[in-house]
C-alpha cells in the first residue's frame, strides 16, 4: 500500500500541488490523469524522492529498492549495451555481476529482445529501448511501479504491444502501479482506480473513479466492454471541465 | 572503388602536384634558395639529421616535454575541472582564474617559466602543462555541468549512490569529452614544448629551429616543421584509434 497524504509541492514561490491525497492498494493499478502542467509528474517525483514536498507525507510498506520508476524518456546509459543497462539495475541492488547479466538476458528475452542484448542503445529502435528500460525496472522485481507517460513516444502498434506485455507481468506478479498519463482510454484500459487531478496551480484531486472491468485484462479488447464507453464519457466530461476551468 | 580511398587518392595527388610545382620553380631558378629551398633540399636535410643521428637528443627532449606536459596537464585539468563542477565553492574560485588564463595567449608565460624553472626540461613541461590544463579544465567543467540529468536521475532511482553516479555517469561522460578534445590537447602540448625551447634551451626541436633561424638555414627550418607535423600526425592517429576503441558506443 502506498499512501500520499495532504501532499503539497512548489517550485520556488510557485505552488504546484496542494492537499493531494491518493492511495495505491497492494497489487492494484492506479492511474493519475489531469490537464497538462497540473503537476502529475511532480507528484511521481515526490513519491520516489526526486522532489521534496513542502508539506504532507508519502508513506508505504515498500523499501526504496522495491520501487521501480519508468520515465517518459528511456534514459538508458549510452555507453552500456542493452544487457549491461538492465544488469545495472540489479548490480545497484547488490546482485553480483555474473548473475546480474544472466538475469538481465532472461528479462530481455522475455520482453522480446532475444539477440539484441549486446546492442548499444543507439542501435535500438524507440520501442526496443523502451523494452530495455522496462526490463531494467522489472528485473529488480519491484513491488511498486511508478510510470510517467512511459509509452507516449511510441507508435500505436508498438505501444499496444508493450502495454500488453506490461499488464500481463503486472497482473502475474501482483505489482502495485501508479501511472501518470494524459491518455484517458489508456488509463481506463489499464487501471483499477483513476484519480483526476485538477488544473494548477495548487492542483488537487478532483475526482476518483473505480474501474470494475474484468481481470486478467487485455488492454486492447477491454475497450469493447459495455462499461467502458460510459466511464470514458464521464471521465472525458470531468477532465474537460478541469481544462476549461483554467481557460476561464 | 571505395569513396574514402578515392578522396584520399585525390588529396595525395593534389599534394604531390604542389610539391612538384615547388620543385620545378626551385629548379628553374624562380625561388631564392636562401628563403625557399627546394623540397629535395628539405628532404635531404631531414634524411641527414637522422643519418648523422644529431636529431635524436632534440627529438627526445621535445617529446619528453610535450608528453610530460600532456599527461600532467590532463591530470591537473581533469581534477580541477571535476572539483570545480562538483563543489560550487571551488567553482566560484576557479572559474574566473581559468577564464583569466584562457584570455591571454598562454605562451607569453614562457619567459617567466624560464626564470622560475630554469632553461632545462622544467620550463617546457610547465608551458605545455598550462596550455593543456586550461583546455582540459573547461572541457571537464562544462562537461560535468552539462551531464544529462535524466541519466543521473535514472541511476539515483535505481538506488545508485554518489560512487555509482561517478562510475556510471560522470566518468564515462568526462572520458568522452576529454577524448574528443585530446587531439587539440596534443597540439597544445607540442606548442608548449617547442615554444618553450624556442625561448631558451640547450636542446629540443624548438632550440634547433631557433638555431636554424640565427644561421639563416631555411632548409633545416622546413625540415623541422615537417618533422613536427609528421610526429603530431602520428600521435593523432593513435588518439583516433583510442577514441574509436573507447567510444565504440557512439558509433
Amino acid at each position: 500500500m502506498l499512501r500520499v497524504k495532504d501532499l503539497a509541492l512548489s517550485y520556488g514561490a510557485t505552488p504546484v500541488l496542494e492537499g493531494v491525497n491518493l492511495d495505491v492498494p497492494t497489487g492494484k493499478f492506479v492511474s493519475l490523469v489531469g490537464p497538462s502542467g497540473s503537476g502529475k509528474s511532480s507528484l511521481l517525483r515526490a513519491v520516489i524522492g526526486l522532489q521534496k514536498p513542502s508539506a504532507g507525507q508519502v508513506t508505504g510498506d515498500f523499501d526504496a529498492g522495491e520501487i521501480g520508476m519508468l520515465f517518459q524518456d528511456d534514459a538508458l546509459l549510452p555507453w552500456r549495451n542493452a544487457e549491461e543497462n538492465v544488469a545495472l539495475g540489479l548490480r545497484l541492488k547488490g546482485v553480483e555481476r555474473g548473475s546480474a547479466i544472466a538475469t538481465s538476458r532472461q528479462w530481455l528475452t522475455r520482453l522480446g529482445l532475444y539477440g539484441l542484448s549486446e546492442r548499444w542503445p543507439r542501435q535500438l529502435s524507440g520501442g526496443q529501448r523502451k523494452r530495455v528500460a522496462l526490463a531494467q525496472v522489472l528485473a529488480r522485481e519491484p513491488r511498486l511501479l511508478l510510470m510517467d507517460e512511459p509509452f507516449a513516444s511510441l507508435d500505436a502498434i508498438v505501444r499496444a504491444r508493450v502495454t500488453g506485455d506490461l499488464v500481463r507481468l503486472v497482473e502475474q506478479r501482483g505489482i502495485s502501479v501508479l501511472l501518470v498519463t494524459h491518455d484517458l482510454e489508456e488509463a481506463l484500459a489499464l487501471s483499477d482506480t483513476i484519480y483526476l487531478l485538477s488544473h494548477g496551480p495548487r492542483a488537487q484531486i478532483a475526482g476518483r473513479y473505480d474501474v470494475n472491468l474484468p481481470r486478467p485484462r487485455d488492454p486492447m479488447t477491454v475497450r469493447a466492454h459495455p462499461d467502458f464507453a460510459p466511464l470514458l464519457a464521464r471521465l472525458w466530461q470531468d477532465l474537460s471541465r478541469e481544462v476549461g476551468g483554467r481557460a476561464a | 572503388m571505395n569513396r574514402r580511398l578515392w578522396v584520399g587518392l585525390r588529396q595525395a595527388a593534389g599534394l604531390a602536384a604542389v610539391v612538384a610545382l615547388w620543385q620545378w620553380a626551385a629548379d628553374a631558378g624562380h625561388l631564392n634558395p636562401l628563403y625557399m629551398p627546394a623540397p629535395s633540399a628539405v628532404a635531404a636535410t631531414l634524411v641527414q639529421l637522422f643519418v648523422q643521428g644529431t636529431i635524436w637528443p632534440h627529438l627526445w627532449a621535445t617529446f619528453s616535454a610535450a608528453l610530460g606536459g600532456l599527461v600532467i596537464g590532463l591530470a591537473i585539468g581533469t581534477v580541477l575541472g571535476a572539483a570545480a563542477a562538483l563543489t560550487p565553492f571551488l567553482g566560484e574560485l576557479l572559474e574566473p582564474v581559468m577564464i583569466g588564463l584562457n584570455a591571454v595567449p598562454r605562451v607569453v608565460l614562457a619567459p617567466l617559466f624560464v626564470i622560475w624553472f630554469g632553461i632545462g626540461l622544467g620550463s617546457k613541461v610547465a608551458l605545455a602543462v598550462i596550455l593543456v590544463a586550461v583546455l582540459v579544465f573547461f572541457t571537464v567543467f562544462t562537461g560535468i555541468r552539462g551531464v544529462d540529468q535524466k541519466l543521473v536521475e535514472r541511476v539515483v532511482t535505481l538506488g545508485g549512490r554518489w560512487r555509482d553516479l561517478l562510475r556510471e555517469v560522470y566518468l564515462p561522460s568526462v572520458t568522452a569529452w576529454v577524448l574528443g578534445n585530446l587531439k587539440v590537447a596534443v597540439g597544445f602540448a607540442f606548442t608548449g614544448a617547442v615554444v618553450g625551447e624556442f625561448v631558451a634551451a640547450t636542446r629540443g626541436l624548438g632550440y634547433l629551429l631557433s638555431f636554424a633561424q640565427s644561421s639563416y638555414n631555411s632548409a633545416l627550418m622546413l625540415a623541422l616543421v615537417a618533422l613536427i607535423m609528421g610526429f603530431v600526425l602520428l600521435i593523432f592517429a593513435f588518439t583516433g584509434w583510442l577514441e574509436r576503441r573507447l567510444l565504440r558506443w557512439r558509433g
